[in-house]
């Protein structure tokens, strides 16, 4: 661990290897996360590759990806612990007719093996090493359950009534993703590194496809990207991500085609854009209208 | 304003961290002690071999959202950067508090003290037969003499309190069967030697709907967006989801400043914000430029629009209608509230206003309180 967080530099190339291209000031700010142990709070587009980055931080530090999707009504049961209510009840049945006392059969009713972790109470019991702990679209989420969060993220323990308070084994290394649908709160962020990922340059996507598809044709690829490149800059109901580049990319690779023609996109638009709308508008315009202006 | 602060002029490298984050502070970036004992600790880690990893590093620890990350720059270069090459910040820090100030635009005159008053107080008095609060309740805002004006906002303030905590009690009431707690059920049951007698239920917390509010605040709006603002900033402070933004030629949002507790306080910030309101109207470009920068965020399938306009526009028309249906679509419930409509013999035959007719769930009116507090009745139909 203490050698994959050397510096910087170490986590661009370690990243490299695992197919995500990590720039500078991304490498930056994991090397700092990784060093002062705070969560780090990415913001995007959807499809800049945020949920991306705590797959490759997990395989890179050779460890498991906890990942809690958060959505309008996430509560603290489904995403902290749960009773196992049937076994209980099974339970309960079976020690009807034995000699324990009241208070003997509740402790054995609420011991571990009636317990179900949800993915925070994993990730801060994980018994051999620091889980990355992902927690996708926190913008979704209640006000209240990113007031639990900001608890659990300070103090890294959960206290459950009938058993007591589970510290953590080891700190999971938190990384926390939102689209911006709403603003967090600042006593959250405060807690946080923050990162804003941006769509990627031309250069950026270019090594990003290259690293998916090597075998992709340099003509294909140049064309590939600078069109995603310039589609991004209309006003589009939905605007491309990397994994739409991507997509797109192996489904013209799939067609066989080694260039971009009209008759290209029209077969495989379906790919890259997901509004009817937009794929009507690209089509209109053709190759040479988007790349022009 | 006196020299900025610059790195070359501590003699430390804590200081001068230090001093950076003094400057930060007082740019208005929140960092507290702990942010920069962490910057110290980046530092020590050895970001400083190169500038950029260390100015990558602050901006992880100082920022907390993308506004102040790309104004970050400016601000690190300002102060670590070469000291010749240094850009004076251009923005300028009046004081802003000064909420009498009598300028173009601002909110605090809005609609209020202007000529026609001897007109106004005639209709306002011919309300006759009912005692003041209930002749208040119902005449129109542009009419209201400027003695009235804050009794009526008490009034109005007191009201829609109520109304939103009516509403809470609504919903809360609605929901009295919920399904069967498990959870509870079970520990009751350790009582009755494990058979569950006692069904506990869990109460089905009620789904807050996101309300995001436009307001029309150009010229012929001027007599209403006086009150519409305060209706709004007690929304935004009942509601907890609620997303706002002004309008005249262009689209600015207002959510942030909503938060502040004190109504004085916000309208103050407004103000300072204020740059061409009072002036013509642009709905469909406003409402374009909503879709193309807003939208996407702020609404889910379960929110609620609502539009605050006469519906007076100078564009086209059919931009309008084009730029509706997209907000239509990614909604609940479009309601368009335009005060004009209070007036009688009103139809809503202004191009702006037909053109957006046929996308509209709920028209109604909102010149005078009455109205306003009707729109509890749309707010909690679900």
């Amino acid at each position: 661990m203490k050698e994959l967080t050397k510096d910087t530099e170490t986590i661009t190339q370690g990243f490299g290897r695992l197919g995500y291209v990590a720039d500078e000031e991304l490498a930056t700010i994991l090397f700092l996360m990784l060093r002062l142990g705070k969560p780090l709070l990415l913001e995007g587009h959807p499809g800049v590759g945020k949920t991306e980055v705590a797959n490759v931080l997990a395989s890179y530090l050779n460890t498991d990806v906890i990942r809690l999707q958060c959505y309008e009504g996430l509560d603290v049961n489904s995403a902290v612990y749960e009773w196992n209510y049937q076994k209980q009840l099974l339970s309960i049945k079976i020690q009807e007719s034995s000699e324990k006392t009241e208070a003997e059969k509740e402790a054995h009713i609420f011991g571990e093996e009636f317990l179900l972790k949800r993915p925070l109470l994993q990730s801060i019991t994980h018994p051999e090493r620091a889980p990355v702990l992902l927690i996708d679209e926190i913008d979704r989420a209640d006000e209240e359950f990113e007031a639990f969060l900001l608890e659990l993220l300070s103090a890294f323990q959960i206290s459950i009534p009938e058993m007591g308070t589970l510290r953590a084994t080891h700190r999971p290394l938190v990384i926390l993703t939102s689209n911006r649908t709403r603003e967090l709160s600042d006593a959250l962020k405060r807690r946080c590194l923050y990162h804003w990922v941006n769509f990627p340059d031309e250069e950026k996507e270019k090594r990003i496809v290259q690293k998916h598809l090597p075998d992709i044709e340099e003509q294909l690829l140049a064309r590939v990207v600078g069109m995603v490149q310039a589609i991004r800059q209309k006003k589009l109901e939905k605007t491309p991500g990397i994994a739409e580049t991507l997509d797109w990319a192996r489904g013209l690779q799939a067609l066989g085609y080694k260039d971009l023609s009209e008759e290209a996109i029209a077969r495989s638009l379906g790919c890259l854009l997901k509004s009817a709308k937009d794929i009507e508008r690209v089509k209109a315009e053709g190759v040479e209208g988007i790349l022009v202006d | 304003m006196s020299e900025r602060p610059h790195a070359s002029s501590y003699s430390s490298l804590t200081e001068a961290v230090i001093g950076f984050a003094h400057l930060a502070r007082k740019e208005g970036w929140i960092v507290g002690i702990q942010e920069t004992k962490d910057a110290l600790m980046a530092a020590s880690y050895g970001t400083l071999d190169e500038q950029d990893t260390f100015k990558y590093a602050l901006k992880a620890i100082f920022c907390t959202n993308r506004e102040e990350s790309e104004r970050f720059e400016q601000l690190f270069g300002g102060f670590w950067g070469k000291r010749k090459g240094a850009i004076k910040s251009k923005m300028t820090y009046k004081n802003q508090s000064n909420i009498q100030r009598k300028s173009p635009g601002s909110l605090v005159w809005m609609g209020q003290g202007e000529n026609k008053e001897e007109e106004k107080k005639e209709e306002g008095k011919n309300v006759s037969g009912a005692n003041k609060i209930e002749r208040l309740r119902q005449t129109d805002f542009s009419k209201i003499e400027e003695m009235d004006s804050a009794l009526l906002e008490e009034l109005a303030l007191q009201l829609w309190k109520q109304m939103s905590l009516r509403m809470k009690r609504k919903l809360k009431a609605s929901a009295n069967q919920g399904r069967i707690d498990l959870r509870q059920t079970i520990r009751a049951s350790i009582g009755y030697g494990g058979d569950p007698l006692d069904l506990r239920r869990k109460k089905r917390i009620p789904r807050r709907q996101r309300i995001v509010i436009l307001l029309d605040v150009s010229g012929s709006m001027d007599k209403y967006s006086f009150f519409l603002l305060r209706f709004i900033w007690s929304l935004r402070a009942h509601f907890e989801q609620v997303e706002a933004f002004l309008f005249s030629t262009n689209l600015v949002r207002i959510t942030d400043y909503l938060d502040s507790k004190d109504l004085g306080h916000t309208l103050a910030l407004l103000t300072a914000r204020a740059h061409n309101w009072s002036s013509g109207t642009k709905i469909g470009w406003c409402f374009q430029q909503f879709n193309e920068q807003y939208a996407k965020q702020v609404l889910s399938g379960s929110s609620t629009v609502i539009v605050l306009s006469d519906g007076l526009d100078t564009g086209e028309p059919e931009l309008l209608a084009g730029e509706l249906a997209k907000v239509k679509q990614r909604t609940r419930r479009l309601i368009w509230l335009n005060p004009l409509k209070g007036m009688q013999g009103y139809e809503p035959i202004a191009k702006g206003m037909s053109a957006a007719l046929p996308e509209i769930d709920v028209f109604n009116s909102a010149h005078n309180l009455n109205s306003l507090l009707e729109l509890e009745n749309y707010l909690v139909l679900l």
